[in-house]
């Protein structure tokens, strides 16, 4: 017995070091979940804050490039609305105007609105990459919420604190979206393959539809996530798959990862309605 | 004694923060980043006993963790690598090392110190990235990965020791 216990007090750096391991394991299971623990992450308020100030100095750093983003962005947007208003005049120039038309007040019309955020932690090197922003619960942020750019698609929120959320970015394995060609209906499905922060893979689209190098990849609007129609990225090149009946295609995606400065979480109103009903439509199968 | 314990927070916030803020954003190549965090352990006095040592390992990793995001990662590579330690200072440097002088150049000499810091360096990115890569596996990128994070942090943690000017005979 005494040879026993001291046996045991000779080797119990054994012990404490199955423990400690025995412990980081759990984690590691337990945080791969889709909805992660906040202690452990940096959404947590210390985390936060101390990335944030490093956010705030680090994004002093490229305001030259994000500067001429803008602008361009700003073209771009003037056009459209020159464009708009040239088409609206047409359209009235047109029609007789009817006095006793009253639009419908209580109607929502569009059902997504932008919450701007700015990113104070992010990584693209890792396999699995997280990005923080700055704005969470009580800025009105939900899991699930879709998180876009100024030039496309970012990833979906997965966990919230109160002043900070961690977002899923494209460039994680666990993320999975769905994408169609711009103009055709045709979806696959665009995952990472975790080297290149710069390009992704699109996978599951059938043999039959005609596309060339070029071409625009679009989010389907098919999650309840995103809108149908964000810019997801640009076809670089394509292989058949081996069971040759799907295309796979190598995406250069819109966003660049590696100066990803500012960001908007796009908030759906009819989010919780669909996929209750989408529940409720599967209980029936 | 009280030395020590200041010595090792300093080291720990230092080194924490630096890795944190700076070396989590660097990835040259794409591909190799830099952890020197692994200094904190790899300056654990010699002589200290095993389950403290285990203990400062999976702390040090558990703060990073929270960090990067990462849960639970680090903390066991860390694990692993600190369980290590005292066998690699025993296979390199012997038994008879005198309590509590803090593994340096000077101390272990030129070529030991380096054997000994590319073998726990290497323990741990071994672990770290395999653990990374239980969600997606890649073997040949895998090992170039591993390859140059382990020279780059190996050099960067001998650099780090060459310009580290603090008196290195004993700690108490």
């Amino acid at each position: 017995m005494r040879k026993l216990l001291d046996f045991l007090i000779r080797k119990r750096h054994w012990f404490l070091f199955i423990l400690l391991e025995i412990i980081s394991f759990t984690l590691i299971y337990r945080n791969s979940a889709y909805q992660r623990n906040i202690m452990f992450s940096s959404a947590n308020v210390i985390t936060g804050h101390i990335a944030s100030v490093s956010g705030a100095v680090t994004s002093y750093l490229n305001l030259r490039d994000i500067n001429k983003e803008l602008l361009e962005r700003n073209g771009q947007l003037e056009m459209e609305l020159l464009k708009l208003q040239d088409q609206l005049d047409m359209m009235r120039a047109d029609t007789v105007s009817f006095v006793g038309f009253v639009p419908d007040s209580t109607d929502e019309g569009f059902s997504y609105s932008f919450v701007m955020a700015d990113v104070v932690n992010n990584s693209v090197s890792h396999l699995s990459n997280y990005i923080t922003i700055n704005k969470g619960r009580k800025d009105g942020i939900a899991p699930d919420m879709g998180v876009v750019s100024e030039r496309g698609v970012v990833g979906i929120v997965s966990t919230v604190s109160d002043c900070f959320s961690v977002i899923i970015p494209l460039l994680n394995p666990k993320f999975r979206l769905s994408c169609k060609l711009l103009g055709s209906n045709f979806f696959g499905s665009l995952s990472w393959n975790g080297r290149n922060a710069r390009y992704a893979r699109l996978d599951g689209l059938p043999r039959h539809v005609e596309f060339q190098k070029g071409d625009t990849i679009v989010t389907s609007g098919y999650s309840a996530v995103f809108p149908a129609g964000i810019i997801v990225g640009t076809v670089v090149d394509f292989e058949k798959q081996n069971d040759d009946n799907f295309y796979s295609l190598e995406v250069e995606l819109a966003t660049d990862f590696y100066t990803l400065n500012n960001v908007r979480v796009i908030r759906n109103y009819r989010q919780a309605e669909q996929l209750s009903t989408e529940r409720e439509a599967k209980k029936n199968d | 004694m009280i030395n020590n314990i200041l010595r090792g927070i300093i080291y720990f916030v230092v080194l924490v923060l630096v890795q944190v803020l700076i070396l989590n954003n660097i990835h040259f190549l794409r591909i190799a980043t830099p952890f020197l965090y692994l200094y904190f352990i790899i300056k654990i006095p010699v002589g200290t006993s095993q389950t403290n040592v285990l203990f400062f390992s999976f702390l040090i990793g558990l703060v990073i963790d929270t960090f990067s995001n990462t849960p639970g990662m680090h903390a066991a590579a860390c694990t692993l690598a600190g369980f290590t330690r005292q066998s690699l200072i025993n296979f390199f440097e012997g038994k008879d090392l005198p309590d509590g002088i803090f593994p340096s150049f000077r101390t272990f000499g030129y070529g030991g110190f380096f054997r000994y810091v590319i073998s726990f360096v290497f323990i741990h990115h071994v672990a770290l990235f395999l653990i990374e890569s239980l969600t997606f596996f890649d073997p040949l990128f895998l090992a170039i990965r591993i390859g140059a994070s382990v020279i780059t942090t190996v050099l960067l943690i001998c650099t780090v020791e060459a310009f580290n000017i603090e008196p290195q005979k004993s700690g108490d």
